[in-house]
């Protein structure tokens, strides 16, 4: 397993195991608006500005041509082929296991311990696009080395990249949430961690995750040794949620700088990129991940989703048979 | 009660205004007695000298600009000079005078103009201080009754504010959401976060997030937007209808006063204002260099057109762009552009041809897109002619950088004491440091 597939085993991928209804009915009604582009040698998606009329000339193409990775873009054309005639994206947020920037496993690539990370990620994402920012039609497409969570709803479809990259911020916890606020009369000191709705809600919950997930040999900006060892230490107050204790016994200073390091990580808990970029290609959903013998694989569940089982090719397991 | 045209002239009330009016523009060079009488009944108002009060509707729209200027750049501002403008008793030559300054301001500069974004800003900013001028309970009054006007649903999506959050008006991080609502009534936010609430009151808390803070920042927002919008309609409008010369006079006499005002004050408000001086290699942040050495992968367009133009531009015209509260044009501070043309483009050419392929050679449009960001349009050439089609873009945030060229962000000593905001405040940094 996660070992690359020869050509021989693409061949018998496309041509023998996967077959056009794999491809999610998301992609399939659009398939004529969608830009698609293929990587034939492992170098990349040169073979770009493809277009197919009917799912019937995708198939064919695959089959075909059995690509070492096959991609297909988050917008929606009137000129697919020339990329011409934006129509809308859809917003996506891509977990990728290997980027994230706090893992227990300390693996080189991926493994099963950063890929369920990942999965937790994804997880309090969801939790907060639908939670706060009420987002429907969401799918989650588990790409071979991570998770791509793609919405389709109509009413954020259209939105351009300042839009796309102030929801990232607020999804992820990237920007530290103020601590004055004042009504009327008074201003009034509030941490981040008192306020149990709204953006410090969601800052609270993320900086919750990356604590709980930090190593003594984890890097944070202007954090030392010995203030990591403290926050190692003391981290099983927050299991309890007692923040204040947490950051009584941390000092409050050096919990700050602590937050503040957390918060520039927190960026990178999705690849920015993917989500501003509106035109940017993805994978293809029952595509194989070349690299690592994957089947990229739409997730209709993900508590019980289990990528060493679902999205193992069956040619991999003949491989270890 | 307060009148709601006082604080959105566009509202229904507003346009009525202008109705019952007439619209008759060539009265308004006129003198117009019932404004003055009015203005001098106002007592807080300082009349001891006669050229503080306008005398038509023409004087009313500059001293608008004017107290605008002012009162964000000048240090001695005196309120009592412009009290008219925060009585209620102005509301309709108020009114009257916000659209004749905004047909002006479309007709002549249309909606991308330094002048129709100094308007909108104006605008936003007027209501602004008109509501902190009120009482308590007449603020709440009259922002509940604005929003009903403005707002046709019970609630209001977040998704609704989309032009709002990409402006940049409104940060989504102030808006507290529930299922895609932005939570505002108290009884709301009491149903969705009462019961988690604990060891303080809900109502204090509402009062902190929400209260009346959220909804005031909705509506400046949304008449900021709506204002836009309006001189964006009357530009389109005006390649249809032969506009009035009068409208024509007024925006040059609007566009005067805020090149005047704006030169006058940029040259002492900034405290700590740096002065436009040669750029200096040896002074740029670690990501401009690193862009100054041409981009080898991918983002060459981004690097150069987005991120290098509109920073060297800024260091070497309008350091202070961020400090000034103006807006600027590229001409104001090299109004014949030989700085522009001789020093700041040859740098950005080229980092382009350092590029790896270099950028023009398979993407030569990107010539005009440089141009676009320095505010002269989709042009080939750089012409005083066509500034102001397209905006002058300000430098890219530390933010962005890191989101959208990670790869050039690699911040040293100096960074992270200047705490990662801009890269043109390292500039000025080194700069000052340096004694330039």
């Amino acid at each position: 397993m996660l070992e690359p597939a020869t050509l021989e085993e693409r061949r018998i991928y496309y041509r023998e195991e996967w077959d056009i209804t794999q491809v999610p009915d998301f992609i399939i009604q659009s398939v004529e608006n969608r830009e698609f582009g293929f990587d034939h040698f492992g170098k990349g998606p040169n073979d770009r500005y493809k277009v197919f009329n009917t799912p019937e000339y995708l198939k064919r193409f695959l089959k075909a041509k059995t690509p070492y990775a096959a991609y297909c873009s988050v917008a929606f054309y009137e000129k697919p082929r020339k990329r011409d005639g934006w129509i809308k994206s859809e917003l996506v947020f891509d977990v990728d296991a290997k980027d994230i920037p706090v893992r227990t496993c300390g693996c080189d690539d991926v493994c099963e311990i950063c890929l369920g990370e990942a999965k937790e990620i994804v997880k309090g994402l969801i939790d907060t696009l639908k939670g706060d920012l009420g987002l429907k039609n969401i799918h989650l497409v588990y790409s071979g080395r991570g998770y791509h969570l793609r919405f389709l709803d109509e009413n954020v479809m259209e939105m351009n990249s300042d839009v796309r990259s102030q929801i990232l911020k607020y999804v992820v916890g990237a920007d530290l949430p103020r601590d004055k606020y004042d009504d009327d009369y008074e201003i009034y000191n509030l941490e981040h961690f008192s306020i149990p709705f709204g953006y410090p809600r969601v800052f609270t919950q993320r900086v919750k995750y990356t604590i709980e997930h930090l190593t003594p040999d984890s890097k944070l900006d202007d954090v030392n040794q010995k203030l990591l060892k403290d926050v190692l230490t003391n981290r099983n107050l927050l299991e309890r949620n007692q923040w204040g204790l947490f950051k009584t016994n941390i000092g409050p200073i050096r919990y700050k700088k602590v937050i503040k390091a957390i918060t520039s990580l927190n960026m990178g808990l999705v690849d920015a990129k993917v989500t501003i970029d509106l035109k940017r290609i993805l994978r293809l959903p029952s595509s194989l991940h070349s690299k690592v013998s994957m089947r990229c694989t739409e997730v209709k569940n993900i508590e019980t989703f289990d990528p060493f089982r679902d999205a193992v090719p069956d040619f991999v397991w003949e491989r270890k048979g | 009660m307060i009148p709601i045209s006082f604080i959105n002239p566009l509202s229904d009330e507003g346009k009525q205004i202008v109705i019952e009016d007439g619209g008759d523009l060539e009265r308004i060079y006129d003198e117009n007695t019932e404004l003055i009488d009015t203005i001098y009944s106002i007592k807080a108002q300082e009349i001891s000298d006669d050229s503080l009060i306008p005398k038509n509707y023409s004087d009313l729209v500059i001293k608008r600009v004017e107290w605008f200027v002012k009162r964000k750049g000048d240090p001695e501002y005196k309120h009592k000079k412009y009290a008219y403008l925060f009585n209620r008793k102005i509301t309709k030559f108020d009114t009257i005078a916000f659209y004749i300054l905004c047909q002006a301001i479309g007709i002549k500069f249309g909606p991308n103009s330094r002048e129709s974004r100094a308007i909108v800003e104006l605008q936003g900013y007027l209501t602004e201080n008109r509501l902190e001028e009120l009482l308590t309970s007449e603020r709440r009054e009259i922002t509940q009754q604005i929003l009903n006007n403005l707002i046709v649903q019970d609630r209001i999506r977040w998704t609704h504010l989309a032009d709002l959050i990409s402006s940049k008006k409104i940060n989504m991080q102030d808006l507290v959401l529930k299922d895609g609502d932005v939570i505002l009534d108290f009884e709301d936010f009491i149903e969705f976060f009462g019961d988690v609430i604990k060891k303080r009151q809900p109502e204090k808390m509402y009062n902190l997030f929400i209260g009346n803070r959220i909804k005031e920042l909705i509506i400046i927002k949304m008449i900021m937007q709506k204002t836009e919008d309006y001189i964006k309609s009357v530009h389109q409008r005006a390649n249809i209808i032969e506009p009035n010369p009068k409208l024509l006079k007024i925006a040059d006499e609007v566009s005067e006063v805020l090149s005047k005002e704006i030169r006058h004050y940029s040259s002492f408000s900034g405290r700590e204002a740096v002065k436009a001086s040669p750029l200096n290699y040896d002074q740029f942040p670690p990501c401009i260099k690193k862009a100054l050495e041409g981009i080898k992968s991918g983002g060459r367009n981004e690097v150069i057109v987005l991120f290098l133009t509109p920073f060297l531009s800024y260091s070497r015209l309008n350091p202070s762009v961020f400090r000034s509260n103006t807006t600027l044009k590229v001409s104001d501070a090299d109004p014949d552009l030989n700085i522009t043309r001789n020093e700041i483009l040859p740098m950005i050419y080229e980092s382009a041809n350092r590029c790896n392929p270099p950028l023009f050679d398979d993407q030569p449009q990107e010539k005009i897109n440089i141009n676009a960001k320095l505010g002269f349009g989709m042009h080939d050439d750089l012409s005083l002619q066509h500034e102001g089609e397209t905006h002058w873009y300000t430098p890219m945030s530390c933010d962005k950088v890191k989101m959208n060229m990670p790869s050039l962000c690699k911040p040293d000593d100096i960074c992270k004491r200047l705490k990662e905001i801009n890269p043109l405040f390292y500039y000025i940094d080194q700069m000052k440091n340096k004694g330039q």
